[in-house]
């Protein structure tokens, strides 16, 4: 009945995305990385 | 979507590894995933090449379909050893990732118009289909919370759903295990069947997309079954799914409560902890990325950058999910949950597409 962890480890693994996702548009931002192509 | 983090760890491995060996676990599948990402991506464009210099009409099958093909027929053939699966299971990384960075091609106006008219939609097809699925599990004659698992699955947001779900209502592992594998094959069969009938319907991409993002459970699945319609249908599935995955906390707290009053449950302490808890961060972090693309913090250049970005994350995903769909593993849980999966599923994208229907007709998509 009680709360196992699952939830608290989905939760790090979308704060983790979100951190990356962030960080690879701040870096297109200030253009550290060059043009990505398709 | 189960979450990568609940797998990464290599199985079988009872202690836990540290940062760096776990993060040295991981590469020989994302090398996989890159791989068989990269084909699907080859086959396309090579495909593309040779039916245009030999002037031949084609129509273009996107890398989407061939990296899950690739996919499903090396998980169902050889098989996806073990040293591969950690760096495999990161796909929900990758799929979360990448629908942040797809934030970018979604001005906040289009977000609250379009996630406007999804939410509007899911309220009414979430209360036509949890009806629907109780009514069906008794029918067959399902344990009543392999039911609930199997309604908040396929109504809310397939398999991160029932493993919030799961806790929450304290259902049994086994109930939870035969609820993924009936959503997971069923998401397997949808990339399939969806953009046929959306096809044979002449649906719009706008139209497609909100039926894709509404109908198709797991959000990979959802977010492959719209890009294989079109870029566009991909990325209006993408944001009417992920309409769908913020309400997740709610439904979940219902289906709580519920178990709680009659006493199979732990009682729910904190309301508002409990939702934020439960509320997917990434649809946060989607809103601050078109936050940003709306005041022009992006130029048009970085923009398209940002958005390759998030497809080479969507390319990693869609590999994934090929590899990760083994059938014959699905079709041990048994037929009666499938059933039950199956029907409802059905329902739902009859539901939903008279519902997508309707508002294109009143809303004017």
């Amino acid at each position: 009945m009680s709360e196992p962890t699952a939830p608290r480890r989905s939760v790090s693994l979308d704060v983790y995305a979100v951190v990356l996702a962030l960080a690879l548009a701040l870096l297109v931002r200030f253009n550290l990385i060059p043009a990505v192509k398709w | 979507m189960a979450t990568a983090a609940n797998t990464a760890r290599p199985v079988g491995l009872a202690e836990p590894l540290s940062l760096g060996r776990r993060i040295l676990a991981l590469i020989p599948g994302l090398l996989l995933l890159t791989a068989v990402g990269y084909a699907g991506k080859f086959i396309e464009q090579s495909i593309a090449l040779y039916t245009k210099s030999h002037h031949i009409t084609f129509p273009n099958i996107e890398y989407v379909l061939w990296a899950i093909v690739i996919g499903l027929l090396i998980a169902n053939t050889l098989g996806v050893p073990r040293v591969f699966q950690a760096g495999v299971a990161t796909y929900e990384f990758w799929l979360k990732a990448g629908i942040v960075l797809l934030g970018s091609r979604f001005l906040l106006g289009d977000i609250w118009r379009l996630g406007g008219i999804s939410l509007l939609l899911v309220a009414v097809a979430l209360t036509l289909s949890l009806t629907f699925m109780h009514v069906l599990g008794r029918s067959f004659k399902l344990k009543p919370k392999l039911t609930s698992l199997l309604a908040v699955g396929s109504s809310i947001c397939g398999v991160s759903a029932i493993i919030a779900a799961k806790p929450a209502i304290d259902a049994d592992d086994e109930d939870a295990s035969y609820a993924i594998a009936a959503i997971l094959a069923l998401g397997a069969l949808s990339l399939f069947t969806f953009p046929l009938i959306g096809h044979s319907l002449h649906l719009s991409d706008k139209a497609y997309g909100l039926w894709a993002g509404l109908a198709v459970d797991n959000t990979a699945e959802a977010t492959a079954a719209g890009a294989l319609y079109s870029d566009a249908a991909g990325k209006v599935a993408v944001l009417a799914k992920t309409t769908r995955n913020a309400l997740i906390g709610f439904i979940v707290l219902g289906y709580a409560i519920y178990w709680a009053s009659r006493g199979q449950a732990q009682a729910v302490g904190n309301k508002a902890e409990f939702l934020w808890r439960k509320f997917p961060k990434f649809v946060l972090g989607f809103l601050l990325i078109s936050l940003l693309a709306t005041v022009g913090f992006f130029t048009k250049g970085q923009l398209t950058s940002i958005a390759n970005l998030s497809r080479w994350a969507f390319l990693l995903t869609f590999a994934g999910v090929g590899l990760r769909t083994n059938f014959r593993e699905l079709g041990k849980q048994g037929w009666r949950p499938f059933a039950v999966g199956a029907i409802g599923e059905i329902f739902i994208a009859i539901l939903t597409l008279g519902l997508v229907y309707g508002a294109d007709r009143f809303l004017h998509l």
